[in-house]
Formats: structure tokens, C-alpha cells, sequence
């Protein structure tokens, strides 16, 4: 796929797969729902509370027969006949805030000075956070490519070792802009940070040991780069220094989430705020496990999209045929990891809805019914576009590959079908209308495109688009091989049946989804997830083992890449970086007027929920603003690069996937 | 004469034939498999699609997209019925716009050939192109802003909140109500268990359409007027109001609410409505100066068993279900 032999293909799979069980690996290896995972440890530690309680009756009551113990009761978490956990109370109550705990400037409001510094700090930390993932799995690939094909292997090695060269341009950059986010919750939101840090105090300890442990690695993994790259068991040593990277990065993530989906979705604090003795409640809330599982996809994609971007305007911009063919290359290696976690990221979203739901029915009418519902649609939109830019760059770079003609007559039908599910997906619940219109439509709903305002039909709509974009990437990997496995009518057989059977499933499940109760109803996006992925990984194996001893078309043609399918990675990354801000504002602003969900009142002049135009302004700026300081980070690290332009570089063009064998 | 004339005029030809000719055969009033406007709309990509094999015609892709484009547009204004609110057009037509870009762009090639009756219109290759497209840009844009600038009467669109968020807590008849954890007392059993009894027929077996029938003797003496008498949001009052009531049969409205939202609806209509729903523009009336809370949910009770729809739960709540047969007779006010 990315190298020369057919073994790369399994190399990659590998890699992929490993890397995702090691990023999921924490949040799956709790149960989904903190609720009821934890109730039988919180029983277990409420029995233990209960039996100290008793020794300290029994020891105290020689002399008043009274604990000094207050217990309160969660607002969150529940034992095994459902009533709300019992805790020592070992904490101050939330603070009714008053104006003295708002401070502000004149030139703009609080809220909207931190909600630039967060999305900021965000953007980067989620940069940074991806750029290393996508070092560990191509200086993978280089090692294993090595025997095979040592050109590759230095292309695949420099190539990384380039990514993290701005990665750590980056990475001081997010520590500044995580400093300017800390000042300004402490000087403007004083009162909030109080509390906030009371609770949360141990945590942001081990979270700042954490950023030294991650720096220190960082260091040794970039500074050490070309030092263990002579010895292959210290090669080795430095691929793993990169998996540790990795890990301690996810551990950062996970903890810093912990505060904000405490925010939304409080857990281990009784009804005054007061901490009940257990920080893991606090810090393994409800939404916990979806919000990071959900972002670190995103990061994937959004690293992809940004990595991407920068080779596109190399690419456009290139002097040279091999400068050409370089980041034609390297565009093509951060779309393949883009789309990659482009791919799972909705199910992600949809799971993190789900666990809003079940935490407040009014938080997700609110979210997916209410005052939000237009930023959804807003949300639908910016997913299409990422989908359709993910197609149209697979359709343009088949155009570059020998051999992509017997399926490039496909691309119309995919698109077709794009559109049509992509309509779909994107049609409201409500429609906005004037009275005249919603008199010749004869009421609110429109008797046929009604019924795709609902989850039934958006499930379906998206898994298809899913499938689609799916098996445009296998046709991709087709594109230049000439099959010659004596199973491959079987193979391709089956390939067919897969997806035909995939599509009419997904359709099936999604018209029987009317028919049923909502509860069972939303039950069905698993067994339509399950299909999708299905086609995924099955079509994936099936299809790359028919390349066994494939012969070739020709070669692909690196640097020959279409201008509109290089523009549609600018259209992703750009789309996704909006499309982080929009989701990022509706999960915190879906808080309304809480600094703390129904346990700490927002009581400053901010308390207010944004008009949709308002708060685009301020994702549009957001978006603006990171991406300049992205250019400037980018010109930074390339600074250190004119330097190194003396070492020879290796001679030949990256040799691709389709032109394998 | 140029085979991409040809297939152009053939294009208009068909459109215009089968728009004056064959639409008004084939969109008859009745139900039909065949005789519909949907079969009707089918048939025309696929008689151009014959005739361009048919005779070889080959057309260029520029104009390939156009008639993508235009049968895009042909479907979305004059096809699907009832017509599509404006807004809603817009947005199709973006998508479709979208699509065809897609379509034209695919590979390097088709772009190319794409462009390149534009380019060649604007460098002057093609003289009489270019003398008709910039005669009628411009009028083109006069036009528009004419359009525009045309005082309309019509009221603004507004951006209503069909489903607002319930609030926590709601307090009818001097009870506070839990919106989160507030159940029907009268649903004592799924009503799927029901499927083979009736209201008012079968309301003296059991205890449960009892309670569906007092339901449906509440909806048709104060509800159907608005909601109507198939709960479709077509009373015989509906057509005067704006927003008009809400239609039970969609699969948007009652399917997708647990029924405590209902109830907190239902007793305070209208004047209840948070501010984002616009509660000034909404005729129905606070229920609870009206009917018992009992009354309430039974008329609840009564709506789902008639749409078959079931009420939203999450995950294990069907076990509150059953639960008002263990605690014993109803008090009609139970919050759980």
C-alpha cells in the first residue's frame, strides 16, 4: 500500500491495527457505561467505607457513640439497586459565584478570550498529539521495509523524522498556548478554577509529571534519531520509545478530558459539589470513554488533514520533478491515515450521543432537537464535504495509476450514490420555512422527505456513504494489478457479495428501524456499524491477499496528481479544523448555563448561549488564527531543514503500492 | 451539423416534450405504480440516454454535466411533491452542484474537458459564445438583483425549535413532576402485548384499553379539532394556524419523545414553550387548566397506541413497565 512488496500490506494492517488496540486500549477496557461498570467496585468500596465507619463507631462510640464522618450521596453514580452511591464527604461545596469571581477586559468578553485560548491550545494539542502517531507507524513500516527495499525504508524514516522535526516546533507552541489557557482561566474565571482545582488538584499533579515524562521522551525520541538509526536493536528501542510516546500522549489526553467532561456530565461529587472521596469517579465520568475515543480519531484525522495540507502546498508549489513526486507521495501517505480514522470517527460521535442521552434527556434534546440542532445541521454539511473530498482525492489519484481505467467508470455511480445518501443525511428535522411553503407542503413534515429527518434514515445514509468511500479505496488499491491468483473470479465473488450484501443489509436495518421502539431502534447502528466495518476490514484482507504474486500495469506517476484532487485535501483540512471548533462549542455550550452541570451556576454576564452567525464568526477566526500559527510553525521547522539539504538525499522516487510487484 | 448541437437540441427537445406532453398524462391524481410523477421523471434520463447511444452522439462532458445539472434541478422543483420549501431547495441544489462538480472533476482529463469549451469561450475561440454569455451575464445579474430588490409581502422564515429541551422538573396540579424520571402510571404492560384488542371495543376485558379508550374519548372531545382525527396534524382548525400542530404519525414527533415530554407539552402548551420555540406563536392551550393530570396521561396512553408508535426509553426502562401493578392501584399521579 504505502511500500513496494505485498508483505507492506500486512505490515501495514499490522501496524494499524496494534497502533488503534493501544490507543482504544483504555477506554475499552472499561465497560462503556461508567454507571454500570462501576457500580460493583463502588458497592465493594461502599461496603469497605461502611465497615470503617463501623470500626470508628465502634472505637469512637466508647467515648460520644457518634461518627465524625459525613456521608453524602453521588449525582452520578449508582449501586446495585439503583440508588445513588454513598460517599465520605471530603470536599467544599461548589461556590455560589458572585461578580467578584469574574474578572474582565474591556475590549472583549471572558468567555469569548477563553474560548479562543482553549480552541487554540486544543488545535495544537491535538497536532501534536497525532503527528507522533503518524511517526510510530511509518518509522514501523521503514524497519520493516528495510530488507525489502532500502530506498523506501530511508524515504519512509526521513519522512518521519520531517513530521516530528514540526511536531516539536509544535509541541512548545501548545505548551505556550496551554500556559495562556491557564492564565486566563485563573484570572478571568477565578472562582470557577478555584473549585475546579480543589477537585480536580491530584490529577493536575500527575497531568504536569505527565507532560515531563512526555517532553523527556520527545526529546530522546527526536534527538536520538539519527544515533540509534545505525544499530537495528536500537532502531527498535527508538520505534518503541515512539509507542511509549504514544501512550504517555493518550494518558495527557485522557486526563485533561477528564475536566471538561466533568463539566458536562458531573460523577463522584454529591448534589452541593462536594468530592465523595474517590477521584476516580471524578475522573471516569460518563462521558469520558466516548469523548476520547472520539478524540483521538479526530486527532488521526485532523493530523492527516494538516500533514496533508502542508505537502499539498509543496506539491503545487515544487520546483522540481522530484520534489514533485516527494510530496505527491507524502500527500498520499497523510490522506491514507486520514481517512483511515475519517472512517470509524462517526460511530465514535454517534456513541458519545448516546452516553449524552442516557446521562440527560434534556441535554441531548437540547443538543440534537433544541437550541443546537441548526449547528448540527451545520455538522451534517462539514461531514459531507469531508467525505466528498476524501472521494474525489482517491477518484483523481486513480487517474495517475496504469490500469485504473477498468474501474474509474465506477466513480460516477459512487458519486451518485454520495449524493443521494449524502441528501439524505443532511435533511432536517425541521425545515426552516416561510407560512406560504409550509401550506403547499401540507404541514411540518413533507410526506417523502420527512421520513429522513430521523436517526433510521441518517444511520443508514452514513454507513452507506461509509461503504462507499470504502470500497473506493479498495478499487484504488486495485487500480494496477493484474490479478493472477488461481481464486481470484472466487475472490472478487466475494468481494461482491460483501458489499452487496453489506449495502442491502444496511438498507434493510434502516427501514426496519421504523417499525420498532426508539430504544430497540437505536439498538440497530451496532449491527449497521458492524456491517460497515465488516466490509472494511474483511474486503480489506481479501482484497490485498489477492495481490499475492500480482503482476503490473505499470508504475504509479508520482507528481502527476490533478490540481482538484490536491485542492481537496485543502478542503479537508480546513474543513476538519471548522468542524473541530463547531463540535468542540456544541459540547461545551450544550452546558447553557452551568460552569458544572446542575451542580455549579455560571452566574457572569457571559451566561448566554451564542446566536448559529456569532458563533461561526468565532470558529471562522479560530480556524483563521490556527492556521496562520500553523504556517508560521511550519516556516519555523523548515528553517532547520535548509540546513540539512547538504546530506545527499536518496535518488529514486518513492515506488507505490500499484506499481508493486 | 455538430453531433454536440444535435445532442444539446435533443436534450431541450425532450425536456420540453415530455414536461408539456407527458407529465400531464402521467401525473394523474390516483395512486399508481406506473402512471406516477416518479416513473415519469425515470423515463427521461433514461430516453437520453438511449437516444445519445443510440445515434452516437457522444456528447462532451461539459454538456453531459449540464443535463445532470438541469435534470437535478427538474426533480427537486418540479418533481417532488409536495413542493420542498426553499430553503430546503437551496440546500439540494448546493448538494447536487456538489455532486456534479464531483462528476466533472473525477480525473485530470475530464476536467480538462471540462474546461475547455469555457476557456475557449473566453479567449474568443468560440466568437458567438462569448458575445452571448457576456450579453447575458450581465442581464443574468440584473435580473437577480431585480428579483431581489422586489418588495415581497410574504413573512420572514423563522428558525423554530420544534422540540425544545424539556426543563428538570414541571409542577401540574400542585405535584412536581421529574421530567428524567416521571413515568406514564397507565402503562402497565408493552402495548404490543394489545395488538389484537381495541379501544372502545375491547375497553371492558382489560384494564389497559380502558384506559386507552378514556384516552381516545378525551382526544376526539378536545384534541382533534387540531391534531386530527387520524392524529396526522390535519384537524379541521389546522390550516389557520402557523406553526401548524403536530403531526403524531411522523416518525419525528411522538417516536422520538419519552412520555414525560409529552406531558410537560401537553399541560402547558403553548404559553409553556421555552423562548427558543417561540411560545407566542403557538394556539395550543395550557391542558392543565383543562383536564385531570390522570386525563393527561391517558390521553398520552392513547396517541402512542393509535400511531403504533413506542414511547423513547433508554435502555433498561422498560422495567419501569408493570411496576404500577406492584405498587397497586393507580393514584394517577406517580413520580418515580
Amino acid at each position: 500500500m504505502l511500500g513496494k512488496q505485498t508483505g507492506r500490506y500486512q505490515a501495514l494492517s499490522l501496524a494499524m491495527v496494534m497502533a488503534f488496540a493501544i490507543y482504544l486500549l483504555p477506554a475499552f477496557a472499561t465497560d462503556a457505561l461508567a454507571k454500570e461498570a462501576y457500580a460493583g467496585q463502588a458497592f465493594a468500596e461502599e461496603a469497605f467505607a461502611k465497615e470503617v465507619l463501623a470500626e470508628e463507631a465502634v472505637a469512637g462510640g466508647e467515648g460520644e457513640g457518634e461518627s465524625e464522618i459525613e456521608w453524602g450521596q453521588d449525582v452520578f453514580y449508582k449501586d446495585w439497586e439503583g440508588n445513588p452511591l454513598k460517599g465520605p464527604v471530603s470536599g467544599f461545596p461548589a461556590p455560589e459565584l458572585g461578580p467578584s469571581d469574574y474578572n474582565n477586559y474591556e475590549f472583549a468578553p471572558s468567555r469569548m478570550i477563553l474560548w479562543m485560548a482553549a480552541q487554540q491550545h486544543l488545535y495544537f494539542g491535538s497536532f501534536v498529539l497525532a503527528v507522533p502517531i503518524f511517526c510510530m507507524l511509518i518509522e514501523f513500516i521503514g524497519i520493516r521495509s528495510k530488507e525489502s527495499d532500502p530506498i523506501m525504508s530511508v524515504k519512509y524514516d526521513r519522512l518521519a523524522h520531517d513530521l516530528m522535526k514540526i511536531s516539536l516546533t509544535a509541541y512548545s507552541w501548545t505548551a505556550i498556548l496551554g500556559g495562556i489557557l491557564l492564565f486566563t482561566f485563573i484570572t478571568l474565571f477565578p472562582g470557577f478554577f478555584k473549585y475546579i482545582a480543589g477537585i480536580f488538584r491530584p490529577v493536575m499533579h500527575i497531568y504536569a509529571l505527565m507532560f515531563l515524562a512526555e517532553s523527556g521522551i520527545l526529546y530522546v525520541y527526536y534527538y536520538g534519531w539519527e544515533r540509534m538509526s545505525q544499530d537495528p536493536f536500537l532502531k527498535w528501542i527508538h520505534v518503541s520509545l515512539s509507542v511509549l510516546l504514544n501512550l504517555v500522549g493518550t494518558v495527557l489526553m485522557f486526563l485533561a478530558n477528564s475536566w471538561a467532561t466533568f463539566m458536562q456530565a458531573p460523577g463522584g461529587i454529591d448534589e452541593q459539589g462536594r468530592f465523595l472521596g474517590n477521584i476516580w469517579h471524578v475522573i471516569h465520568s460518563t462521558l469520558w470513554n466516548p469523548v476520547g475515543v472520539h478524540r483521538i480519531l479526530g486527532n488521526i484525522v485532523f493530523g492527516g488533514g494538516i500533514v496533508g495540507a502542508y505537502a499539498a502546498y509543496h506539491y503545487l508549489t515544487a520546483k522540481t520533478e522530484e520534489e514533485r513526486a516527494h510530496y505527491d507521495w507524502v500527500c498520499y501517505v497523510a490522506m491514507f491515515i486520514c481517512i483511515f480514522g475519517l472512517i470509524p470517527l462517526p460511530f465514535a460521535g454517534y456513541w458519545l450521543m448516546k452516553e449524552v442521552y442516557a446521562f440527560r434527556q434534556q441535554m441531548g434534546i437540547t443538543l440534537m432537537g433544541g437550541i443546537m440542532a441548526w449547528l448540527f445541521i451545520i455538522q451534517a454539511v462539514m461531514i459531507g464535504l469531508l467525505f466528498f473530498g476524501a472521494n474525489s482525492y482517491l477518484h483523481n489519484g486513480m487517474s495517475r495509476v496504469k490500469g485504473a481505467h477498468r474501474y474509474m467508470k465506477y466513480s460516477k455511480y459512487m458519486i451518485l450514490l454520495l449524493i443521494v445518501c449524502f441528501t439524505m443525511w443532511m435533511t432536517p428535522h425541521t425545515i426552516v420555512m416561510t407560512p406560504a411553503e409550509l401550506k403547499a407542503m401540507g404541514g411540518a413534515q413533507h410526506p417523502i422527505i420527512g421520513h429522513f429527518g430521523v436517526m433510521s434514515a441518517k444511520n443508514t445514509a452514513v454507513n452507506l456513504m461509509i461503504t462507499t468511500t470504502i470500497l473506493c479505496f479498495l478499487l484504488y488499491q486495485k487500480a494496477n494489478k493484474k490479478i493472477t491468483v488461481p481464486w481470484q473470479t472466487i475472490g472478487n465473488c466475494w468481494l461482491s457479495a460483501i458489499f452487496i450484501g453489506a449495502a442491502a443489509n444496511i438498507i434493510f436495518l434502516g427501514v426496519y428501524g421504523y417499525y420498532l421502539p426508539a430504544n430497540i431502534r437505536v439498538g440497530l447502528s451496532v449491527p449497521q456499524v458492524t456491517t460497515t466495518l465488516t466490509t472494511l476490514f474483511v474486503g480489506t484482507a481479501i482484497n490485498t491477499s489477492m495481490f499475492k504474486d500480482a503482476e503490473t500495469y505499470g508504475e504509479v506517476q508520482w507528481g502527476t496528481m490533478s490540481k482538484v484532487g490536491t485542492y481537496a485535501i485543502f478542503l479537508l483540512a480546513i474543513s476538519f479544523t471548522w468542524l473541530m471548533g463547531l463540535m468542540g462549542y456544541i459540547r461545551s455550550a450544550v452546558r447553557l448555563f452551568w460552569h458544572v452541570t446542575e451542580v455549579m451556576r455560571d452566574n457572569s454576564v457571559d451566561a448566554y448561549t451564542l446566536t448559529i452567525g456569532e458563533a461561526g464568526k468565532m470558529l471562522t477566526f479560530n480556524t483563521l488564527f490556527v492556521w496562520v500559527q500553523f504556517v508560521v510553525v511550519f516556516w519555523v521547522a523548515s528553517l532547520t531543514g535548509k540546513k540539512e539539504e547538504t546530506v545527499p538525499e536518496p535518488q529514486a522516487v518513492p515506488v507505490p503500492a500499484q506499481q508493486q510487484q | 451539423m455538430n453531433k454536440t448541437f444535435i445532442s444539446f437540441f435533443t436534450f431541450v427537445g425532450t425536456m420540453l416534450g415530455f414536461h408539456y406532453v407527458l407529465f400531464p398524462i402521467m401525473d394523474i391524481r390516483e395512486f399508481s405504480w406506473v402512471m406516477n410523477r416518479y416513473v415519469y421523471y425515470i423515463l427521461i434520463p433514461i430516453t437520453l440516454i438511449v437516444v445519445n447511444i443510440g445515434f452516437r452522439l457522444k456528447p462532451p462532458i461539459s454538456l453531459i454535466a449540464l443535463m445532470v445539472w438541469v435534470l437535478g434541478y427538474y426533480f427537486y422543483d418540479a418533481i417532488l411533491f409536495p413542493p420542498i420549501p426553499w430553503t430546503l431547495f437551496i440546500t439540494y441544489m448546493v448538494m447536487w452542484t456538489i455532486g456534479t462538480f464531483l462528476y466533472i472533476s473525477q480525473d485530470a482529463n475530464t476536467f480538462r474537458e471540462f474546461r475547455a469549451p469555457i476557456v475557449k469561450t473566453i479567449i474568443g475561440e468560440y466568437k458567438i459564445a462569448r458575445i452571448v454569455v457576456f450579453a447575458l451575464l450581465p442581464m443574468l445579474v440584473g435580473f437577480v438583483t431585480y428579483n431581489n430588490i422586489y418588495p415581497k409581502f410574504q413573512e420572514p422564515v423563522e428558525l423554530r425549535t420544534v422540540h425544545p429541551a424539556p426543563p428538570a422538573t414541571t409542577k401540574v396540579h400542585g405535584k412536581t413532576w421529574a421530567l428524567e424520571t416521571a413515568r406514564n402510571p397507565y402503562r402497565i404492560d408493552n402495548q404490543d402485548n394489545y395488538k389484537n384488542s381495541f379501544p372502545f371495543l375491547d375497553a371492558d376485558k382489560n384494564e389497559y384499553m380502558k384506559n386507552v379508550t378514556e384516552g381516545g374519548t378525551i382526544f376526539f372531545q378536545e384534541c382533534h379539532y387540531c391534531h386530527g382525527d387520524q392524529l396526522n396534524g390535519l384537524g379541521m382548525f389546522s390550516h389557520v394556524f402557523n406553526p401548524t400542530p403536530a403531526n403524531f404519525i411522523d416518525p419525528g414527533t411522538i417516536a422520538m419523545l419519552r412520555e414525560s415530554f409529552l406531558f410537560w407539552r401537553v399541560a402547558k402548551g403553548g404559553p409553556g414553550l421555552p423562548n427558543e420555540s417561540t411560545p407566542w406563536s403557538s394556539a395550543m392551550p395550557p391542558w392543565e387548566e383543562h383536564l385531570t393530570t390522570e386525563e393527561i396521561w391517558k390521553v398520552i396512553l392513547f396517541e402512542f397506541w393509535y400511531t403504533g408508535w413506542h414511547p423513547r426509553t433508554f435502555d433498561t426502562e422498560e422495567s419501569y413497565i408493570g411496576q404500577w401493578e406492584k405498587e397497586g392501584k393507580p393514584t394517577g399521579a406517580y413520580s418515580g
